[in-house]
């Protein structure tokens, strides 16, 4: 009876490993397959056999991408872009999450289920009204009109998830320093946001990742080289000059390299900071 | 940014008693609802400028005629007519509604099928699960114009990878044409998009699971009752508000979402991927036609509004 248990377990261990093995290899593939790419000189790339292993290894790629049509520029005006973003989200955002994980008014309910399906408004339609006003403000084509237009989904996300990682910070610590004479805002500075530090590089990274990967609103409104960023940069070279796929290649992993050493950084806190707020529901 | 400047004073003030002090009533103040509304306002007030503003005169431009081509047309009033010509006059509207429901439904349904089985497996805590979740959300924060790219590269008709290897295990004669071939480019480009977006469930409904408390199982087991059983009347019930939440989420992002659609196929062969987000977006900034891509958009939004309205109701994921 016991051994029949043990069999069947490992069985389902076994089943569990497959499974989870199988996703990863799915999961990985692509990434792994652009990266081998990346390394083969593009006659190789070409050929009519396919190369799983690399037979000639190469960097030029590399430097190719890099050095072609300021690559290394429009990287730059996305780190730009990407700090802009999070320092509009975090400075607004925190006020706000502060506010809704400690005060119960009337239209908190509303207001955070606005927070959570303001993604529903068609990027089309927000888009052109923005573009206008964008114009107008002669901030259309500049880093900081890009950060704005990026605030408009990723603050709403900001405030869901501080407030999230607020919440998980007992208020009993807060009565504890007002009672010692510390203000509502005084417990904000210096209980809250020092114990939120994970919570707020988490969110910091998320804003900064989904900002630095964003392309549509980036499409249209950058229109030079002054603010355009990477994702739009890519997908116009590869439409102008029919970029050769082992450049592409490089390009791609360039630009995910600071996405994957943030990410295995500070995925712990991020997973818990996305999914706290999903779980309590 | 009131708050900012008495933050770092409050503290030294109120040590005594805050109502004899010059800022004691600021500091009352604080404590009050009116504060948590002042600690919102410069959220909203932003929100308000780059969401509400944009989203009401989009809407407004839906009844107006608006190209940018036809300066000499101004901008005049005309009431329902473009949506009187989307319903009544436009075969691309009605094949990339079609097209829009086929994606999404296939979207949805296998990002969350394999969301599952990956979140069911993680929550088994083998050794090792901490490097396999790791490794498994990587797609999710990737940009989809690299996504976009390195399955293209993969599915190529000449070059791509997994021709060669469906080739050479037997299963298609020869090289496919997978994003130029009509019937298989929308299901081609849904196969990147799960790649993608598969992660997004297993976060979620992995966290969902672990939430559920053990003693429930623990009761369960000892009742007799098997893991089939296990699954179908604790887990699913319990976890149900999370499915709804990521599905309602999903269902927004895939009808809002033409990023990879745009890298791959624009919507061509034909217009076999043509989907809603994506016709709005070409009518805007191909044909310049902005009033009537802001119909097109009003009609994705009401269509969107209705299905979770809709679907919250039936799956009663509003009575806690």
């Amino acid at each position: 009876m016991f051994a029949s248990q043990q069999r069947s377990r490992r069985l389902f261990d076994s089943l569990t490993y497959a499974v989870l093995t199988a996703i990863t290899v799915f999961a990985l593939a692509p990434i792994l397959w652009a990266f081998l790419t990346s390394l083969k000189p593009e006659t190789d790339i070409v050929s009519s056999t396919l190369q799983y292993i690399p037979q000639h290894l190469t960097l030029e790629n590399y430097s190719t991408i890099w050095r072609r049509s300021g690559f290394a520029h429009l990287v730059g005006n996305s780190a730009i872009v990407a700090v802009l973003t999070v320092t509009i989200c975090l400075l607004f955002g925190s006020f706000a999450a502060y506010s809704v994980s400690r005060y119960r008014f009337p239209g908190r309910t509303q207001l955070l289920l606005f927070f959570l399906v303001s993604r529903m408004f068609p990027v089309v339609l927000l888009l052109i009204p923005l573009f206008i006003m964008l114009r107008q403000l002669n901030l259309l084509d500049t880093h900081l009109g890009l950060a704005l237009a990026y605030a408009t989904f990723l603050l709403p996300l900001t405030i869901w998830m501080l407030k999230g990682f607020f919440d998980a910070i007992p208020v009993e610590l807060e009565d504890a320093a007002r009672i010692d004479g510390c203000t509502r805002v005084g417990t904000l500075f210096r209980i809250i946001l020092p114990l939120a530090r994970g919570g707020l590089a988490a969110t910091a990274v998320f804003v900064a990742v989904s900002a630095w990967n964003e392309f549509l609103l980036a499409l249209m409104l950058t229109t030079s080289n002054g603010s355009r960023t990477w994702p739009v940069g890519l997908q116009l070279m590869v439409g102008e000059f029919q970029l050769p796929w082992g450049q592409l290649c490089a390009g791609g992993v360039i630009s995910i390299i600071p996405i994957i050493i943030f990410f295995g950084f500070i995925q712990k806190s991020l997973i818990r900071g996305l999914t706290s707020g999903a779980v309590k529901g | 940014m009131s708050s900012r400047s008495v933050a770092p004073r409050s503290p030294l003030l109120s040590r005594r008693d805050a109502s004899a002090r010059p800022f004691g009533r600021l500091l009352a103040f604080t404590e009050g609802r009116l504060w948590a509304y002042l600690l919102l306002l410069p959220s909203l007030l932003l929100l308000a400028a780059i969401i509400i503003y944009p989203i009401g005169s989009g809407i407004l431009l839906s009844f107006h005629e608006m190209r940018l081509t036809r300066a000499d047309l101004g901008t005049p009033f005309i009431g329902l007519r473009h949506y009187r010509d989307l319903l009544t006059d436009d075969d691309v509207f009605r094949l990339a509604l079609r097209n829009t429901v086929v994606w999404v439904a296939v979207g949805v349904v296998s990002q969350f099928l394999l969301g599952l089985v990956a979140a069911l497996a993680l929550n088994r805590n083998v050794r090792g699960t901490g490097v396999f979740r790791l490794l498994m959300l990587i797609p999710w924060f990737l940009p989809s114009v690299v996504a976009g790219h390195m399955w293209a590269l993969m599915l190529d008709s000449r070059l791509g990878v997994i021709n060669d290897l469906l080739v050479r295990a037997g299963v298609l004669a020869h090289y496919q044409a997978w994003f130029v071939n009509p019937h298989t480019s929308l299901l081609a480009v849904s196969l990147v998009e799960l790649w993608r977006s598969f992660p997004f469930f297993t976060l979620f409904l992995l966290a969902g699971i672990q939430a559920i408390p053990d003693d429930l199982y623990e009761a369960a087991t000892t009742d007799g009752a098997s893991m089939g059983q296990q699954f179908r009347f604790i887990t699913v019930p319990l976890l149900m508000p999370v499915i709804v939440a990521t599905v309602v989420l999903r269902v927004i992002g895939l009808v809002n979402g033409p990023d990879l659609l745009i890298v791959l196929t624009n919507g061509g062969p034909g217009n076999a991927t043509q989907v809603l987000s994506l016709y709005a977006f070409q009518t805007a900034y191909t044909a310049f036609n902005f009033g009537y891509a802001a119909a097109i958009s009003v009609v994705m939004l009401l269509l969107l509004m209705a299905f979770t309205v809709v679907y919250v109701r039936v799956s009663g994921a509003t009575k806690e």
